[in-house]
């Protein structure tokens, strides 16, 4: 949009970055990229008809809910320049990819199986998807199956100028991240000086937050399973000393909403004060490491009546310099950036949460192109 | 400012401490290696009888202790007998949260006799 254009809606130029957007990473795409014989699962998978995020042996998953139809659409990116112009509609200048179906990465149980499709996601992700449009990121796919290797891979693309985060999938993953057996992977996000970014999706499954399936549909499994899968993760990376033990480590929540995070605050600091000893790794109070090296993605955005009830929950941890934008496009709960610009936030608050805070923390240059929103 | 007395220091070892009342002050007074210390017997945390609590150490993992459990600082830390809140007593700051302190009062030794001084 040209100045003018922007002058003439009133709108104000806007830099957008966002930190969660998603590529369709199916079996047939990542076949190329996988070392044999596990390419020949792919390609064996490949000829499943396609269901969305439930893909048995790529996406495993339990689906409880009869189709109804109707709804609302299915939609998934392809290739680059199809993730480029649905950004550019949305005015958002960076993005960073996650996957689609590798969100579901973590209880896939076969180890060499699984380390062979993360370093083929990762393969595919930086040939196929960061090489030709511009403002296009990627969060490398940990392997929490196999944490040595999955080290050995964050260092192989440490320096990579398009790889920007290490994506920990975190629905299903048993134990929690904060485990001491994920400590390689930590270890060698933080030597390579990227982020870690937790990022879950709704799964019945026995790992924790388990018993999903006693809901009668996936309205009540979707209201739980980031959130709950958010909180216990910070707890679990909280209670083995992670922010202490890897003090440059900056961690990232993603996709459940930041109305959370206060309360979490709040118990950590309680409880905290109670057990100490319990943790005397922890040096600062938990609310602390949360201000100091912890962000929190915005999607899906808390809805309150009154917008302004919002902008007060975001002062309470210091959300101006902890929250990120994000949209989850092309997902079915996407946000649009209007989400957050209609917020009453100061101008100084909006320009850092819309695309300063991710562009600081991601280490990304600040590109040429600007988006103007309204 | 007045002194109190307390009582003979031969009867107030090393590794003891008491809680005294003076007009409507509750003060811990306590003797860690020889050197007396005194803070008020309210928590900060829900006002409860602080002092009333158990003088011990405390753990500590970091760097330092190559990330192992260490026992550290025996007979310097009293732990609250409601919700279990550290202080430090050589400076009344709480371990969980230094930026909150308690107030100390000065303590004296004159004659064999501990004073507490208000």
């Amino acid at each position: 949009m040209t100045d003018q254009v922007a002058e003439r809606r009133g709108t104000e130029k806007l830099l957008i970055v966002d930190a969660d957007v998603h590529v369709s990473d199916t079996p047939a795409a990542l076949a190329p990229y996988c070392a044999l014989p596990w390419r020949k699962s792919l390609e064996a998978l490949a000829q499943t008809p396609a269901r969305y995020l439930d893909i048995p042996g790529f996406a495993p998953s339990l689906k409880l809910d009869p189709p109804i139809p109707g709804g609302h659409a299915g939609r998934s990116v392809r290739t680059a320049a199809e993730m480029r112009a649905g950004l550019d509609a949305l005015d958002i200048a960076v993005g960073i990819l996650f996957p689609d179906n590798l969100l579901l990465f973590a209880p896939i149980p076969q180890i060499e199986y699984a380390t062979a499709l993360a370093e083929a996601y990762n393969r595919w992700l930086v040939e196929e998807w960061l090489q030709t449009e511009p403002g296009l990121y990627g969060a490398l796919l940990a392997c929490p199956q196999n944490p040595e290797a999955s080290a050995r891979e964050i260092a192989r693309y440490a320096g990579h100028e398009k790889i920007v985060a290490v994506y920990l999938p975190t629905a299903g993953v048993n134990p929690l991240w904060g485990a001491r057996k994920y400590d390689p992977i930590l270890a060698a996000a933080q030597a390579a000086g990227l982020p870690v970014a937790l990022h879950s999706v709704t799964l019945v499954s026995p790992a924790f937050p388990c018993q999903l399936d006693q809901f009668e549909n996936h309205f009540a499994r979707q209201v739980l399973s980031h959130s709950f899968a958010m909180q216990a993760n910070l707890v679990s990376l909280m209670h083995t000393g992670v922010p202490a033990r890897y003090p440059e480590l900056k961690i990232v929540f993603t996709e459940a909403g930041v109305a959370w995070v206060p309360y979490m605050m709040w118990r950590l600091d309680k409880y905290h004060q109670e057990y100490r000893r319990m943790v005397p790794f922890l040096e600062k109070r938990p609310s602390e490491y949360m201000k100091e090296r912890m962000w929190f993605a915005t999607q899906p955005v808390e809805e309150p009546d009154d917008p302004a009830d919002l902008v007060a929950t975001i002062g309470l941890y210091d959300g101006a310099d902890r929250t990120i934008f994000a949209s989850d496009w092309p997902h079915h709960d996407f946000d649009h950036p209007k989400a957050i610009l209609k917020l009453p936030l100061g101008a100084e608050t909006k320009r850092k949460i819309m695309g300063e805070n991710a562009l600081a923390l991601f280490n990304i240059p600040a590109p040429d192109r600007e988006s103007a929103v309204g | 400012m007045a002194e109190h007395l307390i009582g003979p220091a031969a009867e107030f070892p090393p590794g003891t401490h008491r809680v005294v009342r003076v007009r409507s002050l509750e003060v811990g007074v306590f003797n860690v290696a020889g050197r007396y210390y005194a803070l008020p017997n309210v928590c900060t945390h829900q006002f409860g009888p602080l002092c009333e609590g158990t003088v011990n150490g405390t753990t500590a993992c970091d760097a330092a202790t190559g990330w192992r459990f260490a026992w550290v600082r025996e007979g310097e830390i009293v732990t609250c007998p409601w919700h279990g809140l550290e202080f430090d007593i050589t400076t009344g700051r709480c371990l969980a949260n230094p930026r909150v302190r308690l107030r100390s009062y000065p303590v004296t030794v004159e004659d064999g006799q501990v004073k507490l001084i208000l």
